[in-house]
């Protein structure tokens, strides 16, 4: 078996475990969180009758084993339940909620590799100039400040004192266009309207970037620091000594093996914007998943919150695999160590 | 440095392409945009929050309406009504029709009511008096109620008629005969008659708004063509949004800072008087507070006036108006507007010399809701307060589902609680049976666990009783007793406050005699007028 595919059937399997474990850990702590579902999900004034009506309901009178089974043989089903936060099945929540969430953390991810990469290899370039010096400080900031902060600034700068920007939304009202995928970026192309899809792409602009900052400024600085011990290795100055130009050592000889630290760390960046996305997505008024999920947290709303985190613990997996091919398929080395022991 | 350069031209390229599109297109049509917290429940049947009132208000008529300015209730669906014992009979309109151009009958009465009465949610419990309904004819139905019950009438501001047949159409499975009684259809429609269609819904996101041409009442021209309710947005976005003329009415949760911060930048503040107050609970079964004199000590030492900074916006405006008693200003059994609740140290120090406990002997744990910031400053002016009489006290912060569950034991309530109540049909029974009768104590209206039996007694009268003025001075009896046993602090009157663009005038939130008196009911869309 190719060690590729080996490496890829592994890592299914181990998440499949991985999804199972956390489908039973967050039942159980969902349940022990403080207050009554049924209470908060009725509101202030429903009566005790009420509240025990949909106790039974929700089989909350049954023993948290029972409560467990019944949650796999719907899972098995495809039923997630109904979510006592919107009144609607969980899985049409997810299904409404996570493209936007998916478009946003998609676009960060990108600016991160786009932005963040070539910032740490122009600084490593140009080591100790006022280049470097210049990205250093961008890069402390963005890492510094959380994304919320960033949020807001860039709210206030881009929006209200700079109207070049929309504030908040995903896409202006006259041009909205039939949903398809949920991604707006991509059901305005297919509407065929450029000019929706200019609007799109300036709604998601500001809170993309404020979400990427913190990983553009870890991505350049890793980047930078990584090239920089590359190119005190004895084969740069052996390239150097055969009079290859600086361009074709950074591209070639240094950024290449000072990519994989930078790789795995924007992975971790981009499955962790999955849940960090809340305040961004809230300042923006962004109706995404992120949000959803606080906001089912604090209603306990125990189908929601179940809902909300096998499917964030599912593209956690799924981008902590796809960076390991990545990995795997830039460096023959981790290609071939891998075992599944 | 050619790729840097490059970088910084693709960079200012992107965003000037970009940002051209950012402003709306203009458009002939008025659009009003306003703001709620999530999640806005658009099933009638469930609806209890205050996102919910603006839905149904807008895409749902009732038979009654509150007067405007006034106590009572008015025809609206009703042409008249008569009691007959225990039976009410309500005579409809004949002109009334469904969204889905359905006409509105009896039958459709008795459906709203029997379909709120099976979910069994949102306010349904205020129909529990009722045995049954019955069409007598096309445009005439009769409630049967178990017994005398005077708030029924102003119950129905609750009871949101919706269309019998569209729901039918669209029933799916569920426990019984009528499947789910529309529950999926009317998650994501509206079906009423209101003169607001919904043309588009997320729960978490927005509803948007449609004026219904051919409502019964009509709509006035200067009323927005379209509304756009959108839910959960920050406070900063909504105070650059007012800036920038993109949004026009914010919800009431704003901090007080920020509604300042719209106010200085030429907005303007809409208040609604909601028929409720802000209430500190005492849990009348623990010691010291189980001793009334201990409990008046406390009431009398209580700072009314500086509470009243800590709620202040700007000059003559703030989240509520002083306290003359158990019942707010403007409702049957309220006392005179002048006669305003003031601290008395002397009194305060008398009743303590009366009570036969030491305060140095107890700790009172002061509890407030984790979700309603401001409550730690009242906390903290209470634990200055209560110490000038000797009292220890602990400030906890309580989450509101845990404060729920804490409520229900005598033992387990705070010695404290913090909470704001309303009357949820501006009638006061709805304001007062559940926080001192004491068939409901217990729950988070009534962690005072109180039990006294002039007041049942009073509170029973007082729902049995026809004539209002009987009705009147039934509370004004015992708003006096409530003063005198003192199970609470009335801490001051609630007025909730919006911050505002100019271009909305919304008489229902600014004249207090166009005002309804009912939480959400300000935001009848109908009654507002777009001004450019």
């Amino acid at each position: 078996m190719p060690p590729l595919l080996r490496l890829i059937l592994w890592r299914l399997g181990t998440s499949l475990i991985v999804l199972i474990g956390v489908s039973m850990l967050i039942f159980a702590i969902a349940r022990v969180i403080p207050g009554d579902p049924a209470r908060i999900a009725l509101g202030a004034n429903a009566t005790a009758e009420q509240v025990e009506a949909l106790r039974a309901r929700l089989n909350l009178d049954e023993p948290i084993v029972v409560q467990y089974g019944i949650f796999l043989r719907d899972l098995a089903r495809g039923d997630l339940g109904v979510s006592l936060y919107t009144n609607r099945p969980v899985t049409a929540d997810i299904a409404q909620f996570l493209p936007a969430t998916m478009e946003l953390i998609v676009v960060a991810g990108l600016m991160m590799v786009l932005i963040g990469l070539p910032l740490g290899a122009l600084a490593a370039r140009y080591r100790n100039s006022w280049v470097d010096s210049t990205i250093r400080v961008i890069s402390l900031l963005g890492v510094s400040a959380p994304s919320f902060v960033w949020a807001v600034i860039l709210m206030l700068l881009f929006a209200y004192f700079l109207p070049i920007f929309p504030i908040a939304g995903r896409i202006s009202e006259a041009m909205a266009v039939p949903r398809v995928t949920g991604f707006m970026l991509i059901d305005t192309l297919l509407a065929g309207r450029f000019d929706a899809f200019r609007n799109a792409a300036a709604h998601l602009a500001l809170p993309a970037f404020a979400l990427a900052l913190s990983g553009i400024g870890q991505a350049a600085r890793l980047t930078r620091a990584n090239m920089i011990e590359t190119y005190d290795k004895p084969y740069i100055e052996m390239a150097q000594s055969y009079g290859f130009s600086e361009r074709k050592i950074a591209r070639s000889y240094a950024f290449r093996p000072s990519l994989i630290p930078s790789l795995t760390i924007i992975g971790l960046d981009f499955a962790a914007m999955l849940g960090n996305a809340f305040l961004v997505e809230a300042v923006f008024a962004w109706p995404g998943l992120s949000r959803y999920g606080v906001e089912v947290i604090l209603r306990k709303d125990l189908n929601g919150i179940v809902g909300t985190v096998l499917v964030i613990s599912a593209l956690f997996l799924i981008v902590n695999m796809i960076i390991d091919i990545l990995l795997a398929y830039i460096n023959p080395r981790i290609r071939h160590s891998t075992r599944p022991s | 440095m050619t790729t840097l350069h490059g970088s910084l031209r693709a960079a200012l390229f992107c965003a000037t392409a970009l940002g051209v599109t950012a402003p709306l297109a203009a458009s002939a049509e008025s659009v009003l945009r306003l703001d709620e917290v999530p999640v806005g429940q658009l099933d009638p049947g469930k609806a209890s929050d205050y996102a919910d009132s603006i839905l149904m208000f807008n895409a749902y008529d009732t038979l009654v309406l509150p007067v405007q300015g006034g106590p009572g209730m008015a025809p609206h669906l009703a042409r008249a009504w008569e009691a007959d014992g225990d039976s009410w009979i309500f005579h409809l309109r004949d002109d009334v029709t469904f969204h889905s151009g359905n006409p509105m009958t009896a039958h459709d009465v008795v459906f709203s009511l029997e379909r709120m009465q099976a979910l069994g949610q949102g306010l349904s419990y205020l129909f529990g008096v009722v045995d049954s309904a019955e069409a007598i004819d096309d445009h005439t139905v009769r409630f049967n109620l178990s017994e005398a019950n005077s708030p029924f009438v102003s119950a129905l501001v609750r009871l949101p008629i919706i269309d019998r047949a569209l729901v039918m159409e669209n029933l799916a499975d569920g426990d019984d005969e009528m499947g789910d009684w529309g529950e999926a259809f009317l998650a994501a429609n509206a079906a009423g008659t209101g003169a607001y269609t919904v043309s588009a819904h997320n729960p978490q996101e927005e509803t948007m708004f449609l004026r219904n041409e051919d409502y019964f009442l009509g709509v006035p021209d200067a009323a927005p063509d379209r509304v756009r309710l959108r839910y959960g947005l920050e406070a900063a976005t909504v105070r650059t949004l007012i800036a920038t003329n993109e949004h026009d009415i914010s919800s009431q949760w704003l901090p007080p800072e920020v509604l300042r911060a719209i106010g200085n930048a030429g907005g303007q503040f809409l208040t609604e008087t909601s028929a409720g107050a802000f209430y500190v609970k005492m849990n009348t079964t623990k010691a010291p507070l189980d001793d009334v004199n201990c409990r008046r000590a406390l009431s009398a030492a209580f700072d009314y006036g500086a509470i009243m900074q800590i709620i202040a916006i700007d000059e003559g405006v703030a989240q509520g108006t002083p306290s003359t008693g158990a019942i707010p200003v403007g409702m049957l059994g309220a006392n005179d507007p002048d006669a305003i609740l003031e601290r008395d140290m002397d009194a305060a120090r008398a009743h303590l010399a009366e009570c036969a406990h030491d305060p140095a002997d107890f700790t009172l744990e002061i509890a407030w809701t984790a979700e309603v910031p401001v409550q730690e400053r009242f906390s903290l002016m209470m634990q200055s307060n209560f110490a000038e009489l000797g009292f220890n006290t602990e400030i906890r912060r309580v989450p509101w589902a845990v404060f729920t569950d804490l409520a229900t034991s005598a033992e387990t309530a705070p010695h404290i609680s913090q909470i704001f109540a309303n009357a949820v049909t501006g009638d006061p029974d709805t304001l007062l049976y559940g926080q001192f009768h004491s068939s409901a104590a217990g729950t988070w209206q009534s962690p005072e666990h109180l039990a006294d039996d002039e007041v049942d007694r009073l509170l029973d009268e007082a729902r049995r009783a026809e004539a209002e003025d009987e009705r009147a001075a039934l509370y004004a009896q015992l708003n006096d007793r409530l003063m005198e046993i003192a199970p609470t602090i009335f801490a001051f009157d609630r007025v909730s406050v919006f911050g505002a663009s100019n271009r909305v005038a919304a008489p229902a939130l600014s004249d207090p005699d166009a005002a309804f008196g009912l939480d959400g009911m300000g935001f009848s869309f109908r009654l507002m007028d777009m001004t450019d």
